[in-house]
């Protein structure tokens, strides 16, 4: 029998291997070393199928592979710093999901950068395989200071990446500011980690002395933890450390107010944006609070802030898609709205609806960026939806794809974002209706629902339907099988994902054994033991609560009120703008429109407060420079000065040396009889 | 022979080998000709070399002797490298004064 849970460090390093020969040897590698990438990460893909299909067979694993520092029993707690596994249901989903967006990204690369003559590819494919190999290396990360190691990993790499093209105006400060609003969060993640580490002395995930079973058990009484801060109540510390771990998720799953720095990162390369936002960097924030659900569970306050977060990102951000005209902008704001979706379920206690709609998710928004890469190529590289139309004729594949991704984005029954939106939002409702918090972010996300539809059928029928608008449009450059290929595997997805949870057909119709993801999360086929939805429904704080009818009217109303909005705003779209020769109706909007197209000015307000805490930052830079540098410096200037002395010492005279040689001797002798009183 | 040296108090053997020893320094310290250093280290060598002899009388051991022929040798030694030097050092500078080459300095 092998152990194919020795071979998961392969599936982070295959990746990683793939970046050291694109960054050593990439010059000379036919396609700039892209074949090296898709060597790689397809050999992670099959692994991480392995991974999937064993731990299907009812095996886990959580284990300490390295540990690479020891306190020693110094402190109150013996704490050790290691690197592990660990492997259950919910890491193999998304290692699957990682390694199949990363493989068709790479494929799709060939198609966006070798066909189109960009320079500089081995430097794209190094980013492109430290990418993958940091998102992968976090999501097997059996510890928490592990996970912020890669979390860390996956920003840079964001970095490299969004600024890939470094001699235009645009990428690299889009990429500093990518860096500098995730790395603000990552700043309370930082002191996050350090509390969790000094409150339970561990920051392991799983098992019996993980950091959320001790939580557990403290709470509950039965255990109690090595440190809280003076006079805090435990439940009270315990919101504090996960909402500062969640800083660094509201940060790079870009929630309001951080999510600034995602439309600009749509300055990096087409494919980049769908590995960032489908399955790496964005999803890692999600993929964090699930991984740590048993730690939020505990704390009611922190899952209502989330859920409430959620809840309004996804509708402010919907909102804001409405006006763009651009199609990857559009795209960036449909991602921010879509992970809020994600953060207002795990808010709601649906925990498998976020993952569900992690998963739909990863696939129609790769599908989305990547048909959007396609018609970026065709139209020369002008994403201006007012200068294409018509374009459905003339690249079938793209369009009936993209069509696929938009249904599954819109929440179209029976596309894969329908079923998963719809649990998202039936989660809300049930557990909203006896808390008005989480109400109030259900209601959100139902309003976004209407306003997503809107918009993505607006992208829809600007780019493809109707009259050519531009010569570009009307002669659009071909794609090959390398773009094809990816759209039409990530089509086929985006439609039956969906069916591997239909839990609202099961509460209906009475079929059991249809909610597959909730099985596979429930530990159905095995897992690791605090690890499963039950157990997090166990230790949530909510209860349901139903509508007219039970479960079953509850069922069918939610999913109808939500169809309907979604049908709704895709009605709207095709009135609007399902026209030979659409026209700009933003004018209708008025003031709103400005704050719409200006992002309500929360660029502007960042950019204020900036200039506000500039006092603060010139103080601590003052304080740096002249205090902590000072002092180093000082030390360095009196030794300096010292050695310039002293070494007068060493004049090359060997009869003064001698001298000096004698007199030490004649001292020591004095000093030795002096202490041992020879002269008395 | 014997006899007549173990008749001697010891404290005259150390005065001895201390009288020699300083004469030794005292050439080191006031000398500037690296032969003159080579000779007067050799006086401090020896004056060690009575102490051991001194003493292995004194105790009727045989390696306070053994040491001295051990030192004999490697004074031996020490010249051959010694007067090797000083004729790099006449071949570079020109002089036995060992105050004339500095280059080996800060």
């Amino acid at each position: 029998m092998i152990d194919v849970f020795s071979y998961v460090p392969a599936i982070v390093l295959l990746p990683f291997f793939s970046f050291l020969v694109a960054l050593g040897v990439g010059k000379h590698l036919p396609k700039g070393g892209a074949f090296g990438g898709i060597a790689a990460t397809a050999g992670s893909f099959l692994l991480s199928l392995w991974v999937l299909a064993t731990v299907a067979g009812g095996e886990a694993a959580n284990r300490t592979l390295y540990t690479w520092a020891d306190a020693g029993g110094i402190g109150p707690t013996d704490i050790e710093l290691s690197f592990g596994i660990l492997i259950d249901p919910l890491s193999a989903l998304m290692l699957v999901i990682v390694t199949l967006v990363a493989l068709l990204v790479h494929v799709f690369s060939l198609g966006y950068m070798n066909d189109e003559g960009e320079t500089g590819l081995p430097r794209y494919y190094a980013g492109l395989g430290l990418f993958s190999a940091s998102m992968l290396g976090f999501v097997v990360a059996d510890n928490l200071l592990m996970a912020f190691m890669f979390f860390e990993l996956v920003g840079l790499c964001s970095y490299l990446l969004i600024g890939f093209h470094f001699r235009e105006p645009g990428p690299p400060s889009a990429a500093k500011k990518a860096f500098l609003v995730t790395r603000f969060g990552d700043y309370f993640f930082l002191i996050g980690v350090v509390a969790v580490l000094a409150t339970f002395g561990t920051a392991q995930f799983a098992g019996e002395g993980s950091f959320p079973a001790l939580a557990e058990a403290a709470l509950n009484g039965s255990g109690s933890v090595a440190w809280t801060p003076g006079g805090v109540e435990l439940q009270t510390w315990l919101t504090v450390v996960g909402l500062l771990v969640l800083g660094g998720v509201v940060g790079k799953s870009a929630q309001f107010p951080l999510h600034t720095w995602l439309p600009d990162a749509m300055e990096g390369p087409t494919p980049v944006s769908a590995l960032i936002h489908a399955a790496t960097m964005v999803a890692a924030g999600v993929y964090l609070v699930a991984r740590m659900y048993g730690f939020y569970a505990l704390s009611p306050t922190a899952l209502a802030i989330i859920a409430f977060i959620g809840g309004f990102t996804a509708l402010f951000a919907a909102t804001m898609g409405l006006v763009k005209d651009e199609l990857k902008q559009v795209l960036a704001y449909s991602t921010i709205s879509q992970y809020g979706y994600m953060m207002l379920a795990l808010g709601a206690g649906g925990y498998v609806a976020a993952v569900f709609h992690l998963t739909t998710h990863a696939f129609f928004k790769a599908l989305l960026f990547l048909g959007a890469g396609a018609v970026i190529i065709a139209m020369h590289h002008n994403e201006d939806m007012w200068d294409m139309g018509g374009l459905k004729s003339k690249m079938p594949v793209t369009y009936y794809t993209f069509l696929a991704g938009s249904l599954a984005l819109a929440g179209i029954f029976p596309f894969a974002g329908f079923w998963s939106k719809d649990e998202i939002l039936y989660e809300a409702l049930v557990h909203g209706l006896n808390d008005p918090l989480l109400l109030g972010g259900y209601l959100m996300g139902l309003l976004a629902v209407p306003v997503t539809a809107f918009y993505t059928f607006r992208m829809v029928f600007l780019t493809f339907h109707g009259e050519p608008r531009s010569a570009t449009a009307r002669d659009p450059e071909p794609v090959r099988w390398n773009v094809k290929g990816p759209l039409t595997v990530l089509g086929v997805l985006a439609v039956v994902t969906g069916f591997i949870n239909m839990v609202p057909v099961q509460k209906v119709l009475g079929v059991e054994g249809i909610d597959l993801l909730h099985l596979w999360l429930d530990n159905h086929w095995g897992g690791i033991d605090g690890l499963s939805s039950h157990h997090y429904a166990d230790i949530g704080p909510y209860s349901s609560g139903y509508l007219v009818g039970g479960e079953v009217g509850t069922v069918l109303v939610g999913a109808a009120v939500s169809l309907g909005l979604a049908l709704g705003g895709l009605l709207v779209a095709w009135r609007l703008y399902n026209v030979p020769s659409p026209t700009e109706h933003t004018a209708k909007l008025g003031g709103i429109k400005d704050v719409l197209y200006n992002n309500y000015y929360l660029d502007e307000l960042q950019v204020w407060l900036a200039y506000r805490t500039e006092d603060v930052a010139g103080g601590a830079n003052t304080f740096d420079q002249g205090i902590i540098d000072g002092v180093v410096n000082g030390v360095s200037s009196v030794s300096l000065f010292g050695g310039s002395r002293v070494r007068r010492l060493q004049s090359g005279v060997v009869s003064q040396y001698a001298t000096l040689l004698t007199l030490g001797l004649v001292a020591l002798l004095l000093a030795l009889g002096v202490s041992g009183g020879w002269f008395l | 022979m014997t006899a007549v040296a173990a008749s001697i108090p010891p404290q005259w053997y150390l005065l001895l080998a201390t009288a020699v020893f300083c004469i030794g320094l005292f050439g080191v310290l006031t000398r500037n000709d690296a032969l003159y250093f080579l000779m007067s280290v050799e006086l401090m060598m020896n004056a060690a070399n009575i102490n051991f002899v001194a003493f292995a009388l004194y105790y009727g051991d045989l390696t306070g002797q053994v040491f001295a022929l051990f030192v004999i040798a490697l004074a031996a030694a020490e010249v051959a490298i010694g007067i090797g030097i000083i004729l790099v050092l006449y071949r570079n500078f020109g002089v036995t004064d060992v105050t004339v080459p500095t280059e080996m300095r800060w």
